[in-house]
């Protein structure tokens, strides 16, 4: 049975159910939907990090390739559907910048791949970690609870090679003080979390 | 192991946003793996990059952009970006006292060069990044490195031993970031060699002819 498609933007854990359903049973009506919802939005990202019109729809398309030939690889007790589609489409953009022999050159691994590497340190116990949809939840309602230019600054820094120069032309702030505000903004975003650990 | 020094908000938010070059990358790759508080705080930022991601007003696709992507998934593999990722080992690598970090599997590891009295030095060359500036150093009980500042940027992560530079002790499995605000002189601790692997954006400014010689012997 496939789920149905909403017309509204689809609830976080109804996207991990639909990318489940695409790496368990190959099933296309939910990567529609995924697609429907994602695709947008990756050019979106794309186009805000420099790349051209074209340019961003190809990747687009090319990001969602990736996601149905790794969506078995999918495990939404590690990682949300936005943080693994989100890794997909940013390395992508990494490895573009690499075939150009840019500065930007490896292939990140993804994030739930750091999530199980070797656990050498102890600290902190794995039921004061949160990861999956949980950690997605707890960014989420973190960054909603932080004041809009703080939102700002952390959203412009995922936009492009040199996010720091590009919110300094954004808010009118001259580049020194745009490291410092960003810092406080994801001190301020720790805070909240760390408020939340269960 | 306790490790006290982490990479700060900004350099891990900057490898969460894919901003960082690979040689950068490389360093916080080995660091992560040694260090599970720091893979909760890159969880929590790949989290943020979901959220970023989520809340982007759409961009207006091509009107058969999903036909496309489904024909493109019927024609099968072939993608570029499908190559797997650097899970051979590249040529053999010199002993270490610890296991290679499996982030540095791709990576090409020279013999340990001399570079002056107990000090020795690789080169590594990362996987399709050969020019980033990566480089491990082995230096002896009790040596100092030569004294310097950076024109930009300088990781440092300790795999084996402990130095102190006049900021703080750094010992395995710690992370140090350094710019042209600091200048220093790191001092390997009494009690045995100290091993790192560093990577170097932009340059190391040595003090003195006899360091920049030194510097000029490792490519810096
Ligand atoms: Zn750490
Ligand atoms: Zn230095």
């Amino acid at each position: 049975m496939s789920p149905d498609i909403p017309e509204h933007a689809p609830e976080p854990d109804l996207l991990n159910h639909l990318l489940v359903c695409v790496g368990s049973k190959s099933d296309r009506q939910a990567f529609a939907a995924l697609f429907k919802h994602f695709a947008p939005r990756i050019k979106s990202y794309l186009m805000r990090s420099g790349s051209s019109e074209s340019q961003a729809e190809e990747f687009a398309q090319e990001a969602m390739v990736n996601v149905w030939k790794k969506a078995a690889g999918f495990d939404p007790a590690e990682a949300a559907a936005s943080t693994w589609i989100f890794a997909i489409a940013r390395n992508l953009r990494i490895d573009h910048f690499r075939r150009l022999g840019n500065r930007m050159e490896q292939i990140a691994s993804d994030p739930h791949e750091d999530a199980l590497a070797g656990a050498e340190d102890p600290e902190p116990t794995p039921e004061e970690q949160l990861f999956g949809a949980q950690c997605e939840r707890a960014v989420r309602s973190a960054m909603a609870a932080l004041p809009p230019e703080q939102q700002l600054v952390l959203r412009l820094s995922f936009y492009e090679e040199h996010p720091h120069a590009r919110i300094a032309a954004e808010l009118g702030l001259p580049l020194g003080t745009v490291k410092s505000r960003v810092r406080l903004a994801l001190n301020q975003l720790r805070r909240r979390l760390d408020g939340m650990q269960p | 192991m306790r490790i006290r020094h982490h990479p700060d908000d900004a350099l891990m938010l900057a490898y969460a946003a894919g901003s960082l070059g690979a040689g950068h990358r490389l360093l916080l790759d080995v660091h992560l793996e040694g260090c599970a508080a720091c893979r909760q705080r890159m969880a929590q930022l790949n989290a943020l990059g979901g959220v970023m991601l989520d809340e982007l007003p759409p961009a207006e696709l091509s009107p058969h952009a999903l036909e496309r992507v489904l024909a493109r998934i019927d024609a099968g593999p072939g993608s570029l970006a499908d190559a797997p990722r650097t899970s051979t080992v590249v040529g053999e690598k010199p002993w270490l006292p610890v296991a290679w970090p499996a982030a540095m599997s791709g990576c090409e590891v020279g013999p340990w060069r001399w570079m002056g009295p107990g000090m020795y030095w690789n080169r590594v060359v990362v996987p399709d990044a050969p020019q980033a500036k990566v480089f491990m150093l082995r230096i002896g009980a009790g040596r100092m490195l030569p004294q310097h500042t950076h024109s930009q940027s300088e990781l440092t992560q300790v795999l084996w031993g402990a130095f102190d530079d006049g900021r703080s002790e750094f010992r395995a499995g710690d992370f140090d970031e350094t710019d042209g605000s600091v200048r220093h002189q790191p001092t390997v601790q009494p009690n045995g060699d100290c091993i790192c692997l560093a990577s170097v954006e932009g340059t190391l400014r040595f003090d003195g002819w006899l360091a920049r010689l030194m510097g000029a012997s490792i490519g810096m």
